[in-house]
């Protein structure tokens, strides 16, 4: 029988466990702890089995196992969440399918397994007559049919099921959230990296905004993508009606990111010209400019080389100043990636209370989202009408970001 | 364009890593504010350079762009080659160059120096503008303390200090304004003495709010090597308050290196192992508050504070110094210049500077006579924190 001090089990299922990996950064912090609130937290649950999926040479699940005496390993999805026997026999699951060798197709998506682990836990999920939380890191897949197909399963299985990015939990600069109920005409982020990488956490920084204002979400339209020149063109378009975006959104962005690229490094900090971001950027820009079903207009920016981190800024119709924000991810790669501790909170929260910290279908707009974003590109930037992403949700006013 | 005030900005150097460059071009350049790149409303109009390194300097790539003048001497950049001051404020950047460093260890940075200057400028024209005094007053507090008797007597806003205290914090905390401190501590790191002053700043700015408001520093004593961590198991200082500084830092250090995992730095054992010469600063404060800076160079690269308060709660935060190249707290801090220059007033009381730089200079003494604890009649200088928070918060 359960009682209410029994800790959680947890299976974690990862694509590989080596340092700095998705895998060895949630899956140590639940075993270890972190700095929260002003002292090392030890998570009240007990992490207990271990899948990993590929082993490199830097692997590092077997010092893991080493050094903590109740972990361990199972050689497939199946035996970790039933730990050898013949039922389910934990009471959540940590699936992180981010890192690792996999093969990519020819749209320039990393097929991860997350489809395949999501599967696997569910034939043990009906064949135990049993389901237990679930959290997936990241986007749901890189399929959208895959994607809608995890989330339609675990509502018909009934448990909960909790994914996404860290974005939109971590601290941000300021410390500030889209107004619960505010008229929200236009969001603009600019962001490092490429796509299918980091595509989805820009978008999914844009969207833990967007959803928070007046109706609630009701889903995208259409998206369209453009990449290299064509992005340069639309920096000059000056409005989303003109094929491009809001500059002053474009700029508050800017303002907000740390790591903005001097052009005369000798000045350091300058707000560069356009033709200076041309050649600041290391990779040909990419946007995705997308129409929520309400009219709400989007664009998602990467510039990889103008900045190193990922900001957004949002027009909201009642205000005169757009409000904007740095989604914090610590100042370089010699700092500890910290942004881990408020995810890692929140999937604590799931395993405590049975119930997600936010709704799945944030993270299942986002995994459409950045399907069809890279779907525009592969078809040259081909307007793509999204009838299938009128997903609607509502999340509660209570912020979930790190704020304490 | 005439209308826009003008800026003298006196300095030791002007190169790229200097703070004349991190603070200086802020004018030139405009900065990130509130979402916007922000043009300040004013120019630097002359500039005075100490010490000029051919190759390295700046100030004169600088003037052929932004059209200002370079000029010999202090009082013919306040003058901009007139007679008279024509300038609406001064920036006093006496941070970096080739100065000596005394038997306490302090480098010999000639604010002081130039302070005077200034002043000589002020009285002998009639008029005095505002100055901002980058970081300490001076490394000698009786220097210090008639800086500040001089603006008070001729009247002038000065505002000094380091960015710490007006950059953002993560969470965004302030002590609540009056309330009871039980204990405070900070963790710093970096060479003395250029950032443990700003470490000690960076507490005074949060300690300086609660009740009774700030009445000075009665005793101070530096400590180093492992005698500071006997000291803690004494009960000197709080490792349930190390805990709360250090769950705010991330800093990467031991074994996070080749392995990742977060490390419980406080209490695994291995700060002691990772920290090359610990450093802990004990102030005792004129109305009995104990505060305690620790330096650990080696386990820790950023700036942590954390207080007990006397509801038992703690308050801890991390003060955030975005990379380089950008530094964006240094646009935090011209900000406030900026604050100063239009409203000519202060935003903060000059009095936390002059005391921190007391505090400091004190415990490098203390350093030099052996570690002994060195009582401190003259730093009890009273202020109040101002009522409205000063830190990045928008």
């Amino acid at each position: 029988m359960k009682t209410s001090i029994q800790r959680p089990r947890i299976a974690a299922l990862v694509s590989e466990y080596r340092r700095y990996s998705h895998g060895q950064n949630i899956v140590d912090r639940l075993l270890g702890g972190y700095g929260w609130e002003s002292r090392w937290h030890r998570p009240e649950l007990d992490v207990v089995s271990l899948y990993v999926d590929q082993v490199p040479e830097s692997d590092l699940s077997h010092e893991r196992l080493e050094r903590h005496a109740d972990l361990t390993l199972y050689p497939s999805v199946a035996e970790a969440l039933t730990r050898g026997g013949s039922t389910l026999d934990v009471d959540g699951v940590l699936l992180i399918a981010e890192h690792g060798d996999y093969p990519e197709n020819e749209k320039g998506q990393t097929l991860y397994p997350r489809y395949e682990f999501f599967s696997a836990c569910v034939e043990v999920f009906r064949a135990s007559g049993r389901s237990v939380p679930l959290f997936l890191d990241k986007h749901l897949s890189w399929s959208w049919d895959r994607a809608i197909e995890m989330v339609e399963t675990s509502r018909e299985l009934g448990f909960a099921f909790m994914a996404g990015s860290s974005l939109p939990v971590t601290w941000r600069i300021p410390s500030v959230d889209l107004p619960h109920g505010a008229e929200a005409t236009e969001i603009v982020s600019v962001g490092v990296g490429g796509i299918d990488g980091y595509d989805i956490h820009s978008l999914e920084a844009m969207q833990c905004l967007a959803e928070r204002r007046r109706g609630g979400e009701n889903g995208v339209a259409w998206i369209q993508a453009m990449r290299g020149d064509a992005v340069w063109d639309a920096c000059q378009a000056g409005s989303f009606a003109t094929g491009g975006w809001d500059g002053e959104l474009f700029e508050a962005c800017l303002c907000r990111s740390h790591q903005l690229t001097p052009i005369d490094e000798r000045s350091r900090h300058v707000y560069p010209t356009l033709e200076e971001m041309k050649a600041l950027v290391n990779a040909p820009p990419v946007a995705y400019r997308f129409e929520y079903d309400d009219g709400l207009q989007a664009t998602m920016l990467l510039a990889e080389g103008l900045v190193q981190d990922i900001t957004v800024a949002v027009r909201m119709s009642d205000r005169p100043e757009p409000l904007s924000a740095l989604f914090y991810l610590g100042e370089g790669h010699q700092m500890q990636p910290n942004f881990f501790n408020p995810l890692c909170h929140h999937i604590e929260r799931l395993y405590a209370t049975g119930e997600p910290p936010y709704p799945i279908e944030r993270t299942l707009l986002t995994t459409g989202l950045t399907a069809a974003g890279i779907e525009s590109l592969w078809q040259d930037g081909e307007r793509i009408e999204t009838p299938h992403l009128d997903i609607a949700y509502q999340v509660a006013p209570e912020s979930t970001f790190r704020r304490t | 364009m005439t209308d826009r005030l003008r800026l003298a900005l006196i300095t030791t150097i002007w190169e790229y890593r200097s703070h004349a460059n991190h603070m200086g071009a802020r004018f030139l350049n405009g900065y990130p504010r509130r979402g916007r790149w922000h043009r300040p409303d004013m120019e630097i109009a002359g500039v005075y350079v100490d010490q000029v390194t051919e190759g390295d300097d700046l100030s004169r790539r600088h003037a052929e762009t932004h059209g200002f003048g370079v000029y010999e001497t202090i009082a013919e950049a306040l003058r901009l080659g007139g007679d008279r001051l024509a300038v609406d404020g001064v920036l006093l950047i006496g941070e970096h160059g080739d100065y000596p460093v005394n038997d306490k260890g302090q480098k010999l940075y000639p604010r002081y120096e130039f302070f005077e200057q200034i002043l000589d400028v002020f009285r002998a024209d009639g008029r005095a503008v505002p100055v901002f005094n980058d970081k300490h007053l001076s490394y000698s507090f009786e220097k210090a303390r008639r800086m500040v008797e001089a603006s008070r007597e001729l009247e002038f806003p000065l505002l000094a200090g380091s960015s710490l205290p007006v950059t953002y914090r993560l969470p965004p905390v302030e002590l609540p304004l009056g309330c009871g401190v039980a204990e405070a501590l900070m963790v710093g790191c970096g060479n003395s003495d250029a950032m443990d002053y700003h470490a000690l700043e960076a507490m005074q700015c949060m300690l300086e709010r609660r009740g009774g408001g700030e009445t000075g520093v009665r005793a101070v004593q530096l400590i180093d090597g492992n005698e500071v961590w006997h000291t803690g198991t004494e009960g000197r200082w709080s490792r349930g308050l190390l805990e709360a500084a250090v769950s705010r830092s991330d800093s990467r250090s031991g074994i996070a290196l080749p392995d990742g995992r977060p490390q419980d730095l406080a209490n695994s054992g291995e700060l002691e192992e990772l920290v090359e010469r610990p450093a802990a600063y004990f102030i005792e404060y004129n109305d009995g508050l104990k505060a305690t800076l620790l330096m650990l160079n080696g386990a820790v690269s950023d700036y942590t504070f954390a207080a007990r308060l006397d509801n038992g709660g703690i308050c801890s935060t991390q003060f955030l110094l975005p990379a380089a190249p950008n530094v964006t707290y240094s646009a935090c801090l011209m900000r406030k210049v900026e604050e100063m220059i239009v409203a000519s007033v202060a935003p903060y009381p000059v009095e936390r500077t002059l005391l921190v730089s007391g505090t400091l200079e004190r415990c490098l003494e203390s350093r030099l006579r052996d570690h002994s604890r060195v009582e401190t009649p003259e730093l009890a200088v009273r202020y109040r924190a101002p009522n409205e928070s000063q830190y990045a918060l928008d």
